[in-house]
């Protein structure tokens, strides 16, 4: 009895003690987060009418409409963004896994390159990179590094359609792997976490390289990959350099068009946030669980 | 007996031997293939890693004789330091070195503090509404900084936060900053793969909860703090948005507010001494600039490379 009493007694401590630990996190999203946001509700619905006390009256759905209806910049930009971004991801997953499953199996040096791969992330998006970008750094890092995988000749040899064809994805891609480090650590990550009996098992039944590639190691990473895809996401859609980010805050901060930049804020985040959401959805389909085992 | 049990094992052995030899040839040659291009794909692609750094590197220690001559790729003709002089005048080097330091070291320890007590609560401890909690917390990280900077500038401004670092220290302490929320899931994740008993066992010796958690959780998750101090440190170093919104006195500015600013300083320079330094700004100067800027993550990402690659394996971030 006494020990049931003090066990009931010390889950309710216990609930108090872990609000203890949470309760800088509550003040900080009262303060740096919920509040704000309501506050960029209400300028997203209203109007400045003078800008030194911030008074303003309420205005519906205008700075909403403005956006979609009036401003030739916004809807444009948007989709290029989205449509960038839908491009870019798959890639930068589908090479972050390559890279990766390369690193993971028993090679030498393999610690210089781990480390060697996330080299880039220091450069970071902002002024740096678009120094390096602006003196076609990306452009000459492929074509000298190409030189050894692909010959010029080689490309000559099918024709100049699909050699342009084949130079504009390898220049996409040398951006989009300096962005990679983060997701190729990660799926090393993963990949270290599955178990090498499984690999024994396959073997011992004869199964090929390429089979146990799409029969093991692709499903049992694919916690990780939902991981990188919400990571890769994130980190391209609040990326400074990303365009409409600029000119989101340009029109809101610069021009002093705060309700017209929470607008545009808010539509912003409302895509990013669906986007998301219907992921998780795709992904309790399609992730396999450890717990299904 | 005996001689036949022998004799059926040397066969066995023998038949081993000759399989072994059988699949170990014909698998070397397709290994060794396959080896061969692993690291020959391996090595381009590592190439394209390296070359921003050795591209920068190299351009910044060009004289302007060997930037207009394009013989010379990727050694010049002799190590132009002056450079690095030139770049260090008009970035104004170590002022804003010693500001960014600051702020780049204050906010790493208010993540690691703030986000290994909070991810401690949520690990270890079983409220009402923890679960609901922690999906805000994900869902901190899905918000755009650019939809909320608005309501927090004028926040900030009616705190008189304005021109100090507070607005971008001030944050991390209480779990948010840049990417507050993912240091708190790192940290989660790493207490939630340690094992209970530790905890226990300080318990019914009578350490009290806070005490557990700071002498005995923080102690001994070494690989998380370090994961998350080497990510919080490249992020704060390198943004430039927060700061640039924030902080309007020149003094107070960060080193990657400067290096934009570094281009006009340089051609007012140019402009002053244009009898006696014909050339000044030029693609060199910029390099070295840039790399003066990065030096420092440099040192420290290439002091902590193994540990920070080992932590994050370690940390089950990924489990």
């Amino acid at each position: 009895m006494k020990i049931l009493n003090k066990l009931g007694l010390f889950t309710n401590k216990r609930e108090a003690q872990g609000y203890v630990f949470v309760f800088p996190w509550i003040i900080g999203f009262l303060m740096f987060f919920i509040y704000p946001l309501i506050q960029s509700i209400r300028l997203s619905f209203s109007k400045i009418t003078r800008i030194t006390g911030f008074k303003m009256e309420f205005a519906g759905f205008g700075n909403y409409a403005k956006a979609f209806v009036w401003d030739i910049n916004f809807v444009p930009m948007f989709l290029e963004v989205v449509k960038k971004t839908f491009i870019n991801t798959p890639i930068i997953i589908v090479f972050s896994l390559i890279i990766s499953v390369m690193l993971n199996k028993n090679i030498r040096f393999r610690t210089f390159f781990r480390g060697l791969f996330f080299l880039p992330v220091l450069l970071g998006t902002g002024f740096v990179m678009q120094q390096l970008l602006g003196q076609g750094v990306d452009q000459q890092a492929m074509d000298l590094s190409r030189g050894i995988l692909l010959p010029q000749q080689a490309l000559m040899y099918l024709g100049p359609k699909v050699h342009l064809v084949i130079q504009n994805f390898l220049n996409l891609i040398t951006i989009l792997l300096w962005k990679s480090g983060v997701q190729i650590l990660l799926f090393l990550a993963g990949l270290q976490g599955i178990s090498g009996s499984l690999y024994e098992a396959a073997r011992c039944d004869s199964a090929t390289e390429w089979t146990m590639f799409w029969k093991i190691t692709v499903p049992m990473i694919s916690p990780v990959t939902l991981l990188n895809i919400i990571y890769t996401l994130i980190d391209s859609f609040t990326d400074t350099s990303n365009p409409i980010v600029t000119y989101i805050i340009d029109v809101g901060i610069k021009n002093l068009q705060l309700e017209y930049g929470a607008a545009m804020g808010w539509i912003y985040f409302m895509f990013i946030f669906l986007l998301i959401l219907l992921l998780f959805f795709i992904a309790k389909i399609f992730i396999y669980k450890t717990s299904d085992r | 007996m005996e001689l036949s049990r022998k004799i059926t094992n040397v066969d066995y052995d023998q038949k081993i031997k000759l399989l072994k030899a059988k699949v170990g040839k014909k698998g070397y040659w397709t290994r060794s293939v396959y080896n061969l291009f692993v690291y020959v794909l391996l090595f381009d692609l590592g190439f394209v890693f390296l070359f921003p750094f050795l591209h920068m590197i190299v351009t910044s220690l060009k004289s302007p004789d060997d930037l207009i001559d394009t013989t010379v790729r990727w050694i010049p003709k002799m190590l132009f330091w002056r450079n690095y002089v030139t770049a260090a005048d008009a970035l104004n080097y170590f002022t804003y070195f010693k500001n960014s330091v600051l702020v780049t070291v204050l906010c790493i320890v208010g993540h690691i503090l703030a986000c290994s007590f909070i991810a401690y609560g949520f690990a270890r401890f079983n409220f009402k509404g923890r679960d609901l909690l922690f999906m805000f917390v994900i869902i901190t990280l899905l918000v755009p900084p650019q939809v909320i900077i608005m309501p927090l500038y004028i926040q900030y401004s009616k705190f008189r936060w304005m021109n100090t670092y507070l607005p971008l220290i001030m944050p991390t302490f209480f779990g948010f900053g840049l990417r507050g929320g993912l240091f708190i899931f790192i940290f989660r994740q790493f207490f939630l793969g340690l094992p209970k008993e530790l905890e226990n066992a300080a318990l019914i010796d009578g350490c009290g909860f806070m005490r557990t958690y700071w002498r005995i959780i923080l102690p001994i998750s070494k690989s998380a703090i370090l994961v998350s101090s080497v990510l919080s440190m490249i992020w704060h170093w390198n943004d430039s948005f927060e700061p640039v919104i924030y902080l309007s006195s020149p003094k107070k500015w960060l080193l990657p507010i400067v290096l934009p600013q570094m281009y006009e300083t340089l051609k007012s320079m140019q402009i002053g001494d244009l009898m006696l330094e014909p050339i000044f700004f030029n693609e060199g100067v910029v390099m070295a600039g840039t790399f003066l800027v990065l030096f420092p993550l440099l040192v420290v990402y290439l002091i902590l490379q193994h540990q920070f690659v080992e932590g994050i394996e370690r940390t089950g971030l990924v489990e």
